[in-house]
């Protein structure tokens, strides 16, 4: 198995789109969350290597998400995915802890250099 | 990588968006202190814009963050909500749908919806609100539904033919199936039934093949797959009322109105058919409570009654049926002026007026002919259509009831069955003929002896019991020659319609069966009092009747 991923987004469409971008590189999506609770439960017994993080979901903050999945699971790399507008707690989230950022919208490209430079 | 193999679920998921951010728009207008509807606002704005993004469709990006914006602009409250806010949200939105709906036909040249984001980006409390009809501009027709909100509920879940064979959905426990498929399924389960009925009725000629319990253990796998398929097949109600609130908030608003909807029962689950053959009743109804029930401000105030009006949609379960109840609080209907509006226009004889109950008299909003749209007083209007509502309601095997108290409102009742297609249906012999009448439509079914019947006033009656209701002969209503007189006893099957019991006097009752009915093609479909057909175990076909269109 490659490295492991998780995505963690609210919108169905945009976790097709990540995972046809990260199984065509060979990465595993180990497990897709729709929100921060199903984040949790994942994030337990699959322990994926990168999570790739929507800032914006239904029932949590992302920082709040952020910081538990880190607590839970502190050898994850974090890499927040989040639209225009959303700097400052891209910003913040950075600070806590998170590896780096994609901003949408993404190329694939871009997605996968992002995750690439996590591996050095 | 090639995008367009995301189009539809991009579609699917943006019309999601928008129909929530609708549902959720009117709730904010009533409930503006409410700062977690603006976040979920913010958030459906926000997902679309990004959604539309990776797709490059630019205009509809372009306009999803303008509304994201002024959405954020309120929430960090550097304006309060007003109902232009509102009305510029609902604008950009139906903007968004139209464009979503482009996308999904292929379309790709989008509008450019800049002036649009422009005039969101730039709003300030001060700035000139969009035109609102006023009151005044009479005279007011009514608005086509706006495009976003497509009447048929299932559009959305249905895939351009040859493409994606079903979409994995929201979670990997659940799959998005084509509707046509569901469709396929109780087709099939039909069938089986039919074959089951086949094969019990050649076991009864050869008892030695020992099937009995081979084909009791099928009947009970057989219900048992029905209830599953149209299990499959149940939407909660609020798939078709996520517009009703924006729908009477609009025509509510141009009449210059003050109306509250309130809906109960919003998860009470239907069959998808179901659903969809009621939406458009459903809205008739909504449209003349508004248009209608509910008064001016200025005769609500008259009448020493709160300003602000409601109509209420509750919908409950009652065994293996659902009542939708829509009620307003208005000005009621007066059944003395139908009755006589009736007359005058030669729905009813004046012997008939004389007769009516109020009940009835209720029940004539809903004959052909009663109401025409250039007549706008308080008893006209609500003929508008409802014909067509009570016929939609009838072919589904439901009923519609009407009640209203003068000043204080009007109340439709329908009773809908939670699914189509397999019914329980009493089959009757009636000369040449084998009909089906749906059990939910019969009340009870008797044998009459000669001296049961009897005759007053010209007319023949069944004098059982207390009350005598009248007699019809189901053989001369379907055109078929009546049985020699002189039998010792007549079957009977009583009904009512309207509200009152009528008894449809036949050659003999056959027995209650499970038929799987098919709806007719032309010309047949066009036949009147017939919803639909069904095929028996030995090949012959039945008739499946609507009682109240009879008599």
């Amino acid at each position: 198995m490659g490295t492991t991923v998780m995505i963690v987004d609210d919108s169905f469409f945009m976790r097709n789109i990540l995972r046809g971008i990260l199984n065509e590189k060979g990465y595993t999506v180990v497990a897709e969350a729709a929100s921060g609770i199903e984040a949790m439960k994942y994030l337990h017994d699959r322990k994926p290597d990168i999570i790739i993080l929507d800032i914006i979901l239904p029932d949590s903050n992302g920082l709040d998400l952020l910081e538990s999945t880190l607590r839970t699971h502190p050898l994850a790399k974090v890499v927040i995915c989040s639209g225009i507008g959303q700097e400052p707690v891209i910003q913040k989230a950075l600070a806590h802890g998170a590896k780096a950022f994609i901003q949408k919208p993404f190329t694939p490209e871009k997605v996968i250099e992002v995750l690439t430079s996590l591996e050095g | 990588m090639d995008m367009s193999q995301y189009r539809d679920l991009f579609v699917s998921e943006s019309q999601n968006h928008i129909r929530a951010f609708n549902d959720l728009i009117v709730q904010l207008e009533s409930n503006s202190a409410d700062s977690s509807i603006i976040n979920e606002l913010f958030r459906h704005a926000h997902s679309l814009k990004g959604m539309a993004a990776t797709m490059q469709f630019d205009p509809v990006a372009l306009l999803a963050h303008a509304m994201e914006d002024l959405l954020s602009k309120v929430r960090n409250e550097e304006f309060t909500l007003s109902p232009v806010i509102v009305d510029l949200l609902l604008e950009g939105s139906d903007a968004l749908g139209v464009m979503i709906s482009m996308i999904e036909s292929g379309d790709s040249d989008l509008p450019d919806g800049a002036d649009l984001a422009k005039r969101l980006a730039g709003f300030t409390p001060g700035s000139t609100p969009p035109p609102v009809p006023s009151p005044e501009t009479a005279p007011e027709p009514v608005p086509p539904i706006p495009a976003d909100t497509d009447p048929t509920p299932d559009r959305r879940g249905q895939a351009t033919p040859g493409q994606h064979q079903f979409r994995q959905s929201d979670s990997f426990k659940s799959i998005r199936v084509r509707t046509e498929i569901l469709d396929r399924l109780v087709n099939i389960t039909g069938e089986l039934i039919t074959t089951r009925h086949h094969l019990a009725d050649q076991a009864q000629n050869c008892p030695e093949a020992r099937l009995d319990e081979p084909l009791g253990k099928l009947s009970v796998l057989l219900r048992e797959l029905r209830d599953e398929v149209f299990r499959a097949r149940m939407l909660p109600f609020s798939f078709i009322a996520e517009r009703f609130p924006r729908l009477v908030r609009d025509l509510a608003r141009k009449q210059g109105k003050e109306i509250n909807l309130n809906i109960e029962g919003k998860n009470i689950e239907l069959d998808r058919g179901i659903l969809e053959e009621m939406t458009e009743p459903l809205v008739h109804i909504l449209r003349n409570a508004v248009d209608h029930g509910i008064e001016l401000p200025d005769e609500r105030l008259a009448a020493g009654k709160p300003l602000g009006s409601e109509i209420r949609i509750s919908v409950t379960r009652d065994k293996d049926h659902v009542n939708i109840v829509v009620s307003d609080d208005g000005r009621g209907m007066n059944p003395e002026r139908l009755i006589t509006k009736a007359v005058e226009k030669g729905i009813i004889t004046r012997a008939q007026a004389g007769e009516m109950t109020p009940e009835e008299a209720f029940m004539l909003v809903c004959a052909p002919g009663f109401s025409t749209a250039e007549t706008v007083s308080d008893v006209s209007g609500r003929g508008v259509g409802m014909d067509a509502v009570r016929s939609a309601v009838h072919n589904l095997g439901g009923k519609l009831a009407i009640k209203s108290e003068s000043g204080q409102g009007s109340s439709f009742n329908l009773k809908l069955p939670i699914s189509v297609s397999i019914i329980n249906a009493l089959l009757v012999e009636c000369g040449k003929l084998i009909v089906a009448f749906p059990v939910n439509a019969i009340d009870r079914a008797l044998e009459l002896r000669s001296n049961d019947i009897k005759e007053e006033e010209g007319q023949i009656v069944c004098a059982m019991g207390t009350k005598s209701f009248p007699l019809k002969s189901l053989n001369h209503l379907l055109g078929q020659a009546t049985p020699p007189g002189g039998a010792a006893c007549a079957p009977a099957i009583v009904t009512s319609i309207s509200g009152v019991p009528v008894g449809l006097l036949t050659d003999r009752i056959l027995g209650q069966r499970e038929i799987f009915v098919k709806p007719l093609g032309n010309p047949l479909a066009r036949m009147h009092a017939i919803t639909g057909g069904a095929i028996m175990g030995d090949g012959s076909i039945v008739f499946v009747l609507d009682v109240s269109a009879l008599a």
